[in-house]
């Protein structure tokens, strides 16, 4: 154990952290973050503190908290110690989410674009006035093409996305898109083809703890993350990434691996855990479907072969195979959130959903454990049934879905070619769809809702993006800020921050589930509005026009007062408490302890009791899959090689940091202070900088076949000296997101955009980058 | 009431509070184990959403230092060492501040009476951990706490409270029963700086 001499005393920390950029301009810069309520939103008076549990919705973890408010302003939000699943923290962003409702860059009324699309002129309406604009140009889109499809609808996740999805129900529409095939598709798809899900994994338990690309130490999952930091004196932690991410610095090895060829040290592990016996045979035999054509499958993949492949050594892989079957059950090889890596992810993913397998670390303690959640009661509702409406366009048949694969796996019999195998119905597949816009294949989408996503920033190729905005004939962002997505729209509508609003009762499935709700903490300050809000006012103003209604049978209109009525004046509460009916106790509990769950502890090994089916085609875990060979995929995991970079090239790598895991929270100025910086930088190796003739503390470009970007040179010895890395979501196109327009660089307008066929995930490391000197 | 307004009267509340304990018992410390440290700053946001820090990279009353121990790739060895305000028991600070701004309450935190401040920095000279800075919503020399407003009700400071792994345990170093306690006597454990002579009560295990 080393301690510190001292931390950098102040002026040596500002040397640290950029140089000749001005600390005191930063401060300038940022103060108007000042009583920027009471200058201008209805702040409540409200004398005296009070205490309103509700849930952060910064990002998808959304960890229940404590919110103290002073003479109706919001203090301090402080973690809620009920809620076992964050072990009772908030993060930096939850705690910055105390001056959210005061940012002064939120959207504080409805906005009509005035002048062109991406000029930032705007005028402020009415939700009337909003809301009328929107339905005139629903109905002409509709009646223009004869198809309600041609308005598509964009959101990710979120307690107030299922009443978008409503919104997409009633308009009609086939083509919704939403995050996961920018993110998981692939996990979700690897995992499930083995086990029917995509389980968790028991980190507080585990004793022997693979991540690969995983950055959990950043990248924070709850409760993995808290359970990793927490464990560090009692597991073995091996990481593997090109970069030595602040997860290098926890675990006990750390190996640079080649990127794209993690499946090569998997199937290794494999090999040696069969060949030297150390696999659980009781496990594998009554559990399991396939062994013997999986042990034929891996006798070629041997340590020396994946050293070859994957710069690790064939010692370490053994090592690491035999600590995996030593310590099984509690081995884990952790499946991760973002798995959108290479163009063979989901037979990555299978293959290390079937490692995990055969030593048995299955629903066991220490393994990895099926999530399981609490099912809330719902209303069920009737949408209408139109005649206008075509199938989506990513689905079925796609002549060019070829073309989104990267060159090298062309050629792979086991990739799909004319379709995405397993296309997700409501989420699509992000990179073929805008595609299958700008193509007008197999026909035109003109209309765009979009909640709470920013595709200009999340999806690879933002050229490409902005085409496809640009080719819509109408725009509907909602947002609670200006983001690049709605800079570029017709319409603005903004939502009342999750402070400020009722968000359902949510169930957070995990290895043990718990139940966290949203209340309005302070009343909202502006004239916004929740997505509910504005789902059910737009439903009221579409059956209004008769218009709308030209290819609906007669009763689909009753159906939709039904639907409005449900809502309309009706207190979230009451629809909580009837979510939680089945739960005598529940809403008393979710309203006093901030969130309701029945026991804390994990409920191990429902799957493997006598008569338990997985949701596979055999019931059991398919390490070799029954509807992949149905479907011309490979029965079993097949590696292939991933392509290299050409000399003078570097592969791009995207990743996160503790402050900034989407795109949402670079605009915060607390953010930005903690993470150091106030841009992002090109991490590039030493070596590899030399080559380039660049120094510290330079700029580069950085460009590819889909863009270029002037960044930052950090030279630093954590990385692979083939690989470069710069963070997510800076550089900017919103000049309403002050302090990061057009501030550093920004990722997606550099990464090209491929993906895979079989769950349609996009491609985030297939991106190999020319850098010069800028 | 503005952010700066909020910041005054939270310091003037701090004095009163310090007044009114003046025959605490307790002797307030923090014992903390690095090795869960992930650098995630929520401590210091914490910090600044509580105390009204403003936003500036001068002003911080709690930090995480990183420590390089090598790096020449492919090996690489790091890790983070959250700090802020030692709690002296022999605070250099309190010595040489000449208006007896700086001082220690009954329960042993180091605090400043922003009234008295003259803004002479001596104290910040002093200090061998670089825990002040300078104030301006206070017009002040201005330092942790140990969240002092949090302790009739008896909570843990924000840093502590937010922390994911729970890097640090706040308590009562006098009462051989509290937490604290039993994680230096079951523990090897060291201080920032002992050549000082400072006796900080934050304590680091080994
Ligand atoms: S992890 Fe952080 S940002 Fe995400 S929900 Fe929890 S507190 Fe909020
Ligand atoms: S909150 Fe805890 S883990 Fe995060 S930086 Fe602070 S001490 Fe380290
Ligand atoms: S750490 Fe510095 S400010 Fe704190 S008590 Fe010790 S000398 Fe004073
Ligand atoms: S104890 Fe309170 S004042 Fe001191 S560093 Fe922690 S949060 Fe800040």
């Amino acid at each position: 154990m080393f301690l510190l001499k001292t931390k950098l005393n102040r002026r040596k920390f500002l040397a640290y952290s950029g140089g000749t950029l001005a600390a005191g301009a930063m401060a300038t810069k940022f103060s108007t973050i000042k009583a920027i309520a009471s200058e201008h939103g209805k702040q409540s008076k409200e004398p005296g503190t009070k205490t309103v549990p509700s849930a952060c919705a910064i990002c998808v973890n959304k960890c229940s908290l404590f919110a103290d408010v002073k003479d109706g302003v919001i203090h301090k939000l402080n973690p809620n110690h009920n809620f076992f699943k964050s072990r009772s923290m908030l993060c930096a962003r939850g705690n910055v989410g105390a001056k959210v409702p005061y940012a002064p860059d939120r959207l504080k009324k409805p906005l009509i674009r005035t002048g062109k699309r991406g000029e930032g002129k705007w005028k402020e309406v009415s939700w009337d006035e909003a809301y009328d604009y929107i339905v005139e140009n629903v109905i002409k889109l509709i009646d223009k093409y004869d198809n309600r499809s041609s308005i598509a609808f964009a959101s990710t996740e979120g307690l107030q996305e299922e009443f978008f999805r409503h919104l997409t129900s009633v308009v009609g529409s086939t083509n919704s898109v939403r995050h996961p095939t920018l993110c998981l598709a692939s996990n979700i798809q690897g995992y499930s083809s083995v086990y029917g899900t995509l389980p968790d994994a028991d980190i507080a338990n585990a004793k022997f703890v693979v991540m690969a690309g995983s950055n959990r130490a950043e990248a924070f999952i709850t409760p993995d993350t808290i359970d990793l930091a927490k464990n560090r004196k009692e597991q073995t932690f091996v990481y593997l990434d090109p970069r030595a991410t602040k997860s290098a610095a926890l675990a006990d090895k750390w190996f640079p691996i080649k990127p794209g060829t993690d499946m090569a040290v998997v199937l290794a592990m494999i090999n040696v855990i069969i060949s030297e016996g150390l696999y659980d045979k009781e496990f594998v035999d009554k559990y399991t479907h396939g062994f013997d054509q999986l042990r034929e499958h891996v006798k070629k993949n041997t340590p020396e072969w994946a050293e070859k492949e994957s710069e690790i050594p064939a010692d370490e892989i053994r090592w690491m195979a035999r600590k995996f079957a030593e310590n099984a059950p509690a081995s884990v090889w952790y499946p991760g959130r973002r798995s959108s890596f290479t163009a063979n992810d989901v037979y990555y993913r299978r293959s290390c959903a079937i490692l995990n397998a055969i030593v048995g670390a299955w629903d066991r303690k220490g393994g990895l454990i099926p999530k399981s959640g609490i099912s809330l009661k719902s209303h069920e509702f009737i949408f209408p049934l139109y005649d206008r409406v075509k199938n989506r366009i990513d689905g079925g048949k796609v002549n060019f879905a070829a073309d989104v694969l990267p060159e090298y796996i062309k050629s792979n019999k086991g990739m799909p070619k004319d379709e995405v195998a397993f296309l997700s119905e409501a989420d699509g597949s992000w990179v073929l769809f805008r595609d299958a816009i700008l193509k007008q294949k197999p026909y035109p989408v003109k209309g765009m809702f979009i909640y709470k996503q920013n595709p200009v920033e999340s999806v690879p190729n933002r050229a490409k993006t902005l085409e496809m905005l640009k080719s819509m004939e109408f725009i509907c962002t909602i947002d609670i800020q200006m983001s690049d997505t709605a800079w570029y729209s017709d319409v603005v509508l903004p939502e009342s921050t999750y402070l400020e609003r009722w968000d359902p009762a949510h169930s957070l499935s995990g290895v043990a589930p718990v139940v966290i709700f949203r209340q309005p903490v302070i009343e909202p300050l502006f004239d916004t509005k929740s997505m509910k809000d504005i789902t059910v006012d737009l439903t009221e103003k579409f059956l209004q026009k008769d218009a709308f209604w030209v290819d609906a049978w007669e009763e689909d209109k009753a159906y939709m007062e039904d639907y409005v009525k449900t809502f309309k004046g009706v207190p979230m509460s009451h629809i909580i408490e009837h979510q939680l009916s089945d739960y005598p106790g529940a809403y008393k509990m979710l309203k006093e302890k901030g969130c309701f769950y029945k026991t804390d502890k994990i409920p191990y090994g429902k799957t493997l009791k006598e008569g338990a089916r997985l949701k596979t085609k055999t019931g059991k875990i398919e390490l070799a899959s029954v509807r992949y060979p149905e479907a011309g995929l490979y029965a079993l995991p097949v590696y292939q090689k991933p392509s290299q970079p050409p000399e003078g090239k570097y592969r791009f790598v995207v990743g996160r940091h503790a402050q900034f895991t989407q795109a949402n929270t670079q605009n915060v100025p607390y953010l930005l202070e903690a993470y150091g910086h106030y841009e992002n930088m090109l991490w590039i190796h030493p070596k590899s900088a030399l080559k380039q003739g660049l120094n510290d503390g330079d700029y580069a470009i950085v460009k590819s076949s889909a863009g270029e970007q002037k960044v930052k040179v950090h030279v630093t010895e954590y990385t692979r000296p083939d690989t470069v890395f710069y963070l997510h979501g800076f550089g900017r196109l919103s000049k309403w997101l002050t302090n990061v327009y057009k501030v550093g660089a920004s990722d997606a307008e550099i990464l090209e955009d491929y993906a895979e066929t079989i769950s349609g995930n996009a491609l985030l490391h297939e991106t190999f980058v020319e850098i010069k000197k800028a | 009431m503005s952010e700066n307004s909020r910041a005054l009267k939270l310091a003037e509340d701090n004095q009163k509070l310090a007044n009114k304990r003046k025959k605490a018992k307790e002797k307030w410390g923090i014992v903390l184990d690095t090795s869960k440290c992930i650098d995630c700053k929520a401590c210091t946001v914490a910090c600044k959403m509580e105390n009204y820090v403003p936003v500036g990279f001068y002003n911080y009353r709690i930090w995480v230092a990183e420590d390089t121990h090598y790096a020449k790739y492919p090996v690489i060895s790091r890790s983070f060492q959250p700090s802020q305000c030692q709690q002296c028991e022999n605070p250099p600070c309190v010595h040489v501040c000449p208006t007896h701004a700086s001082y220690k309450t009954a329960d042993g935190v180091v605090m400043v009476d922003s009234k008295k401040c003259i803004l002479c920095k001596y104290c910040m000279t002093a200090c061998p951990y670089d825990a002040r800075y300078e104030s301006h919503t206070t017009e002040a020399i201005d330092k942790c706490t140990f969240c002092y407003q949090r302790r009739e009700e008896g909570k843990d400071p924000a840093c502590v409270e937010t922390c994911p792994p729970k890097v640090r345990v706040f308590g009562d170093l006098n009462d051989p029963n509290s937490e604290v306690s039993r994680l230096l006597a079951y523990n090897e454990y060291t201080v920032l700086k002992p050549e000082k002579g400072t006796k900080p009560k934050l304590k680091y295990i080994k």
